[in-house]
């Protein structure tokens, strides 16, 4: 196998492809999605966590409490999210329904110590942004509430819990692993799925266009030529990849390891794109080879999600600075994997070079 | 009737040949694959998905804690004495000693800790669950009841909060006050069906059944009572699983389409086809009735398997015609396979995106109805919606889908499916194709008349965009891409003209020629806005979006001034104009927008 002959192809690949400038739609879209998740990002935090904007950081919700005394009304009063007036039900209710305030608490008069649960009923609105804060604010209150309540029941517990005291949390983490354990491993994994769904066009439109004979009247082989696709497709992970890691840390999310990140990227994409080459050169028909392919690649990747210190859990682990020794393991296996699948498609190209000269 | 009879023929052809193609060699190993992926999804759900794993380093003094948290695979737990941890405390994302946990700063510190007490939570309510005295582990019940409210576009925006001027002693309410029942004291279930519900609940993986939620309308005896830990807002992200169980198999399926007529246009197998005795419309349709069935059909499975309302199909309905459409069209336009992926797959992301974040905020905003997949996850819900609202809703997939359609048909001709053109003149040529020769006014006027429903769904889509920015900078960002989108649809039909036939462009044509279109735009969003759009024009994002609608006769001249502007431009550089001319015409569209809202909001 020459080297020269499949650089030559990767570059009539490569000219194909800007030729049309249809590449341009994929940088279009990764430009366009890093501004919808960061756009959607600053919107749902502040969302979800109003004191992130500092006006919001010193206010205080109008709600009523109703009903019968309990030590409910002294955690409301006393917590800095609140502003608490005791009105009557039915009156506390129609404020409601005109936004002058944004909860409603009724609490029955159940002894603390009571063979029966306490109750208390929150009214709050439905189809609103501001009800599931105060929600959130709430929840704190009863957490409080419901701790001293078990306190004076402890005596009727069989087992208590291991204490753990948590400190309360600042808010404001839940997006972290959103971004470095489900978006940044799945973006950067996006263009190897993309080039592997690509080699499957470049190989299965020789054979549907009918230029294959041209090609292999050159003194290029067949494997040559479809090693010179795997090598056209292969190249543009790195640079789709580093684009997505570039344009996140653009968007202020800090990375680590950039390069081991595409090391582990590029390598595991070239498996993918080996399957693709392999099922293309068996179905040669684009429709079933492109079904059968992302039918497989469900599979392939379920499976490897379920396996502990799989690819995209090392980006994850990469990203955040926690991966040790064992990413080398991994690395190594999937190596092997590439070398075993790349061995197959040299022989099965082979022997289909062998027919079609032969014919 | 007859069309009729040679559209059924057509679509048996179909069905036949894609059979033949597909079972020879594809039916066994799809028969395999999807045996595996059972297998597979068997094996993930027993063994769960290792994608967070070894995110967090945690240091424990005691072993009895540290076994608390060594389950959840996100935690690295190293046990050492509380002297060692204390000294290197920099190491660790968050540090128990003595049972009390110490977290770092940093935000993955805090992430870390929102597990951990996540966690926490939930080993402690599997120790209480146990308890005999279930009312002394959860002593405390929240009964949660909502109330309707108008819902104010203004006021919910980024959970703003209608104020009240902090008086003096409690508000007085303005309207009638109703009685509203006293709630009961007690909980009205036994300590026996609470175990019950308390198992079950507990026994689902919160990772999975989070998801699984969305589409069951699962009724817990506890009715609305809620411990206080349950008591959380719906997560934000959980209608995307409604994008993999409604829209993906659509999109796969539409992919079949799309690849069948990029087939015929390979080595002109088409030719047989084009030759029939019958109309293009026929073979069209023929060719897309076994796709719009598999699609219904297998909605119509989903739907049974969630048993969910039937009336989810109605959303989904316009929205199989969209990708069907939009599948016909690239299937026509694409030079090459890897073109055909790659527009695909640009096609494929913007409209789920378009479909999936305004569902988002379904339940929160109206901003949430642009989308049909919101009125599926309130059919799933089993909140009412009304005629109106779906009409909201499907109406621009509907039109752009009707319209695609069209365009398809009339270029459905072996000059255009056997051209080997770049992909723009392509799409001028497909333009050109739907304006006849003898009519250019008229043509121009029907062509920026349909462009509306495609200007306001990318209208639509900067919506949703902008939407999360900050106040003043989505309004101006809003702004510049409204005004260059309507630009651009208007110069779609002049340009084509000028390229077909420059030597018709004198001048008096070309004032005529821009009057069209002016007026064929003015119509076109007249009439599509006094339709359906009346919810978003009464917001400030619709002011800009739709300001022209007031009078009559100022957005006309500036509809006509903005044509002009692209149309001398082009007439004086050629074909190079119409970049500048483009730019130069949105600003003053802008300025003319920016002049309006400023008044207005004064």
């Amino acid at each position: 196998m020459k080297t020269r002959h499949v650089a030559i192809i990767a570059k009539k690949e490569f000219q194909g492809l800007f030729s049309e400038k249809t590449i341009l739609l994929a940088v279009l879209l990764q430009v366009f999605i890093a501004l919808f998740s960061s756009f959607l990002m600053v919107g749902l935090t502040s969302m979800y966590d109003p004191s992130s904007l500092s006006r919001y950081s010193h206010f205080r919700y109008d709600v009523a409490y109703a009903g019968k005394e309990s030590p409910l009304l002294g955690y409301l009063e006393n917590s800095p999210d609140f502003r608490v007036d005791r009105i009557d039900l039915s009156t506390a209710v129609e404020l409601l329904k005109e936004r002058r305030i944004s909860a409603v608490v009724y609490a029955p008069g159940t002894p603390p110590g009571a063979e029966d649960p306490v109750t208390i009923t929150l009214y709050t609105l439905t189809n609103d942004l501001q009800g599931a804060v105060v929600d959130v604010k709430m929840k704190d209150v009863f957490v409080k509430y419901e701790q001293d309540l078990r306190t004076i029941r402890a005596g009727r517990l069989d087992v208590t819990p291991v204490p753990v005291q948590i400190p309360p949390s600042a808010g404001s983490g839940d997006f972290f692993e959103f971004v470095y354990g489900l978006l940044v491993p799945l973006l950067v994994f996006l263009p190897g799925i993309i080039s592997a769904a690509l080699i499957i066009d470049l190989i299965t439109e020789e054979y549907q266009h009918e230029t294959l004979e041209t090609l292999v009247s050159t003194p290029v082989t067949f494997a040559e030529m479809v090693w010179g696709k795997v090598l056209a497709c292969e190249i543009l992970v790195p640079f789709q990849a580093g684009a997505w890691l570039f344009l996140l840390m653009a968007n202020g999310i800090a990375i680590e390891n950039p390069v081991l990140i595409l090391l582990h990227v590029t390598l595991a994409s070239l498996l993918l794109i080996l399957i693709g080459a392999l099922v293309a050169l068996h179905y040669r028909e684009r429709t079933a080879a492109q079904f059968v392919f992302s039918t497989a690649l469900v599979v392939i990747l379920l499976f490897v999600l379920a396996l502990p210190y799989n690819p995209l859990n090392l980006v994850a682990r990469l990203s955040v600075g926690m991966a040790g020794v064992e990413q080398w393991i991994v690395l190594c296996a999937v190596g092997l994997t590439v070398l075993a699948l790349g061995y197959s498609m040299q022989k099965y190209a082979d022997r289909i070079g062998l027919l079609q000269s032969g014919v | 009737m007859s069309a009729g009879r040679d559209i059924v023929t057509i679509a048996r052809w179909e069905v036949k040949k894609s059979f033949s193609v597909m079972s020879r060699n594809v039916l066994p190993v799809a028969i395999v694959l999807f045996v595996l992926l059972v297998i597979v999804t068997g094996f993930a759900a027993q063994n769960g998905l290792h994608i967070q794993d070894g995110m967090y380093r945690i240091g424990i003094d005691d072993p009895q804690v540290a076994a608390l948290f060594s389950s959840d695979a996100r935690f690295t737990v190293y046990e050492a004495g509380d002297a060692t941890l204390a000294d290197n405390r920099g190491a660790y994302d968050l540090v128990i000693v003595k049972g009390v946990v110490y977290a770092s700063t940093t935000e993955k510190g805090r992430s870390a800790l929102n597990t951990l007490e996540r966690d926490y939570t939930q080993y402690r309510n599997s120790v209480y669950t146990g308890e005999n005295d279930l009312f002394a582990a959860y002593p405390l019940w929240i009964d949660t009841q909502s109330v309707e409210s108008e819902l104010n576009f203004t006021a919910t925006q980024n959970g703003q909060y209608v104020q009240v001027a902090p008086g003096q002693g409690p508000p007085v309410p303005q309207g009638t006050v109703k009685n509203v029942p006293t709630p009961s004291p007690t909980l009205g279930v036994t300590q026996d069906e609470l175990r019950q519900e308390l198992v079950t609940s507990s026994s689902q993986n919160t990772q999975v059944s989070r998801y699984t939620d969305v589409l069951s309308s699962h009724e817990s005896v506890m009715g609305t009572f809620v411990t206080p830990d349950q008591l959380s807002p719906p997560l934000p992200f959980d209608s995307i699983i409604l994008v993999f169980v409604f829209i993906f198999p659509l999109y796969f399926t539409s992919q079949f389409f799309m690849m069948s007529i990029m087939n015929e246009r390979i080595e002109r197998k088409g030719e047989v086809l084009l030759s029939l005795p019958v109309k293009t419309s026929s073979i069209i349709l023929g060719k897309m009735l076994p796709y719009f069935l598999g699609m219904l059909a297998i909605c119509a499975g989903i739907t049974l398997y969630i048993r969910a309302s039937p009336l989810v199909l109605l959303p989904l309905i316009p929205i199989i015609i969209f990708f069907l459409a939009n599948a016909l069209i690239i299937g026509m336009l694409a030079r090459s396979f890897k073109e055909l992926s790659f527009i695909s797959i640009f096609f494929s992301t913007v409209a789920t995106s378009y479909l999936f974040f305004p569902s988002i905020f379904a339940n929160v905003h109206v901003i949430s109805l642009i989308s049909p997949l919101t009125l599926i996850v309130l059919t799933i819900q089993g909140t009412a919606w009304t005629l109106a609202d779906y009409g909201y809703s499907t109406v621009l997939f509907w039109l752009t889908g009707a319209i695609l359609f069209y365009i398809a048909a009339r270029n459905f001709n072996e000059e255009r499916l056997f051209s080997e053109k770049k992909f723009l003149p392509r799409i001028r040529e497909f333009l050109a194709g739907i304006l006849p020769q003898q009519h250019p006014y008229a043509a121009l006027f029907l062509l920026a008349a349909c462009s509306i429903p495609f200007v306001f769904m990318s209208q639509m889509m900067g919506l949703v965009v902008f939407f999360n920015l900050p106040m003043p900078y989505s309004l101006v960002l809003l702004l510049v891409v409204a005004a260059l989108i309507e630009e651009m649809a208007k110069a779609a039909g002049i340009y084509t003209l000028f390229v077909r036939d420059t030597a018709f462009f004198s001048w008096k044509h070309l004032v005529c020629a821009c009057a069209a279109t002016a007026i064929g735009f003015l119509v076109g969003e007249k009439l599509l806005l006094f339709a359906t759009l009346a919810q978003i024009t009464e917001s400030i994002f619709g002011s800009v979006l739709f300001l022209s609608l007031g009078v009559l006769w100022m957005p006309l001249l500036l509809h006509l001034a903005c044509i002009l502007i692209v149309a001398c431009s082009l007439k004086v550089w050629g074909k190079n104009g119409l970049l500048p001319g483009l730019a130069a015409a949105t600003v003053l569209h802008c300025c003319y927008n920016l002049y309006f809202i400023l008044g207005w909001i004064r």
